[in-house]
């Protein structure tokens, strides 16, 4: 199966000089569809970093990203409209899940999930139900209605989970998920995530100091100052 | 984007209030302010632009309605001689003192007028006719003045100047920009008062009206020419140049100005303040929306649309706060000037205010990077 999201010695570095970081170092990953990459490491590796480059938030310095097999950035040194062409690309190939949620606190759950449709331009009359569709297959049928404010860390994750497969697209990238949930509601996250691999085929990239997303994972990277030190499979493991 | 504008906006209804409370602040100040500008111009204007004449002959260097010098009435033969002109007619302008019936006494302004051609007379005449004050100490009083002279009923007998009137009509919404009260009365008995300190027959002004509007201009080059004790205007150069005197040379118009653009710039302010704090608030919302796929754009309609919204809403607020004290405002004496056409030119003006104010949060969003959101 041909990769839907590849990286080809990603570089970035950040500051000049004396102040220079290498905030990522010549990284190549690849991640297939209905596959679970898990990227681990220290604070400071360059895990987030990373997952910004991956999602067409963060411009590469050098290196290539190359998305269902279209080569999305280049170096810094090439003229390209990066941040023309960015916003349409994380549209169609992606869905994010936060650490801190980031939920719009004035729309309701479903409006959260709505939200992106419109973004996408989806049908104006099928928006709300589709929002309300995916918010159900969360298992929040009856908190469709209800503003962040009033849930837990856990609904509100559930709601991010639906909101990043409003649109269908083929890659969902997560950002510590977990985090601000405890063991149970986090482990739960992680195992819709896992659903969402297996059952929609869907390439999934999770950040995470987590240990059980480590079980979950299907692919853990580790990285380290920038490098990729070690790879495991689940065989491995 | 329009739909998270809305819903945004209306979520945050403490914040909404603050904005509408600045817009409606700077609304209503500013409408009052040009509202009673154009007020005070209306009703300074208000018999030069009701007097149905063309050309108005005054004193020289006379610099608006309400200040005429008297001049020889005989120079109107100049007038009616010419072939262009189909009527001319003399009026007057004096001032006396009206004694009110609790014994004090009141300046007023007099106005002297021909009452068979009805040049110069009162209109919106609320009870008796202009025509009344014909033959005798006539006079007809305008309604407004009642909260300086007291009760006005006609058939009741008031003391001009020494002399004794009688009121025979009553007008509706003519004051001068003194706010004098005004009263009317036929120009023979308003020439009386001239006499009393000279032996001529004296006029304030002549009016006239033209045969063929086209040659106006030439018919006052020629009046000039050969009237060079006066100025001679049209009627619309009569009134710029008493517009111009009010605003211009006493610094009137300059202070309405003043305080209007500084309602505009208090309001703006507010609103530019509360939107400019409720970006920065919104950022990691703005952030999120950035890194989910929406252009710099599709924020700045959400921006822009909230500030929109406000605006027409605040700016209705106070368009109808000032419609609902308008008839109070005019009680006190105060004259207000709204029309369409001012609401329309204001709502513009304060729409454009509040989109400036707005330019900070945009350029702020502009600069936003999405990176953020892995960072929070």
């Amino acid at each position: 199966m041909a990769p839907i999201l590849e990286l080809k010695k990603i570089t970035k570095v950040y500051g000049e000089g004396e102040n220079r970081v290498v905030a990522v170092d010549s990284v190549s990953l690849s991640l297939k569809r209905q596959e679970m990459l898990l990227i681990m490491g220290p604070s400071g590796s360059g895990k987030t970093t990373l997952l910004s480059m991956m999602g067409c938030i963060l411009r590469p310095t050098s290196g290539e990203v190359i998305i269902d097999g279209h080569t999305v950035s280049m170096g810094k040194t090439a003229h390209s409209p990066y941040e023309d062409v960015m916003p349409d690309i994380r549209k169609q190939y992606f869905g994010f899940v936060f650490q801190s949620f980031n939920l719009f606190p004035s729309l309701t759950a479903v409006d959260n999930v709505s939200l992106i449709l419109r973004l996408k331009k989806h049908d104006g009359k099928k928006l709300q139900a589709d929002a309300r569709r995916l918010i159900e297959r969360f298992g929040l049928a009856k908190r469709g209605d209800f503003y962040p404010a009033d849930m837990s860390g856990g609904e509100k994750q559930r709601v991010a989970l639906a909101r990043a497969l409003a649109g269908d697209p083929p890659i969902i990238l997560a950002d510590e998920p977990t985090a601000n949930l405890d063991s149970k509601t986090g482990l739960d996250v992680l195992r819709h995530l896992r659903e969402l691999s297996e059952e929609e085929q869907k390439a999934i990239v999770i950040v995470s100091h987590d240990p059980k997303a480590e079980t979950m994972a299907d692919r853990v990277v580790f990285l380290e100052d920038g490098k990729i030190r070690n790879q495991e499979t689940g065989d491995q493991r | 984007m329009y739909w998270l504008a809305i819903k945004t906006l209306f979520y945050e209804k403490g914040r909404l209030i603050i904005t509408l409370i600045g817009i409606v602040f700077s609304t209503v100040l500013s409408l009052t302010q040009v509202s009673m500008y154009l007020g005070l111009i209306g009703n300074a204007t208000a018999i030069i632009r009701h007097v149905d004449a063309d050309i108005w002959i005054v004193s020289k260097n006379a610099q608006n309605f309400d200040f005429a010098n008297p001049f020889p009435e005989e120079r109107i033969n100049r007038v009616k001689a010419l072939s262009n002109v189909i009527r001319a007619d003399k009026m007057i302008l004096t001032w006396g003192f009206l004694k009110l019936a609790n014994g004090g006494q009141e300046q007023v302004q007099i106005i002297g007028f021909n009452p068979d051609t009805g040049t110069g007379a009162p209109w919106n005449m609320i009870s008796g006719s202009a025509a009344d004050v014909k033959g005798g100490r006539y006079m007809i009083i305008d309604r407004t003045s009642e909260q300086r002279l007291g009760d006005l009923r006609v058939n009741t007998i008031w003391e001009l100047n020494g002399r004794r009137f009688k009121l025979v009509g009553i007008s509706q919404g003519i004051k001068s920009f003194t706010t004098s009260p005004i009263i009317f009365m036929s120009y023979l008995k308003a020439q009386q008062f001239f006499r009393e300190t000279s032996s001529q027959k004296l006029a304030s002004y002549i009016v006239a009206k033209v045969k063929d509007e086209g040659g106006i201009v030439e018919t006052v080059e020629y009046l000039k020419a050969a009237m060079r004790d006066n100025d001679v205007f049209t009627r619309d150069d009569f009134v710029y140049k008493t517009v111009m005197y009010w605003t211009v040379q006493t610094g009137m118009g300059m202070g309405f100005f003043l305080t209007a653009v500084l309602g505009l710039i208090v309001g703006g302010a507010i609103v530019g303040q509360t939107v400019y704090a409720n970006t920065m608030e919104h950022l990691r919302e703005f952030g999120t929306l950035k890194a989910l796929g929406a252009r710099n754009s599709d924020i700045y309609k959400v921006i822009f649309a909230q500030t929109g919204i406000s605006a027409v809403a605040g700016y209705t607020i106070g368009s109808v706060l000032i419609l609902l004290a308008k008839d109070g405002i005019e009680k006190a004496g105060v004259s207000l000037y709204l029309s369409a056409g001012l609401f329309l030119i204001l709502f513009f003006v304060i729409l454009i205010t509040c989109i400036l104010s707005a330019y900070f949060s945009v350029r702020k969003v502009r600069t936003l990077d999405p990176v953020m959101v892995f960072r929070m």
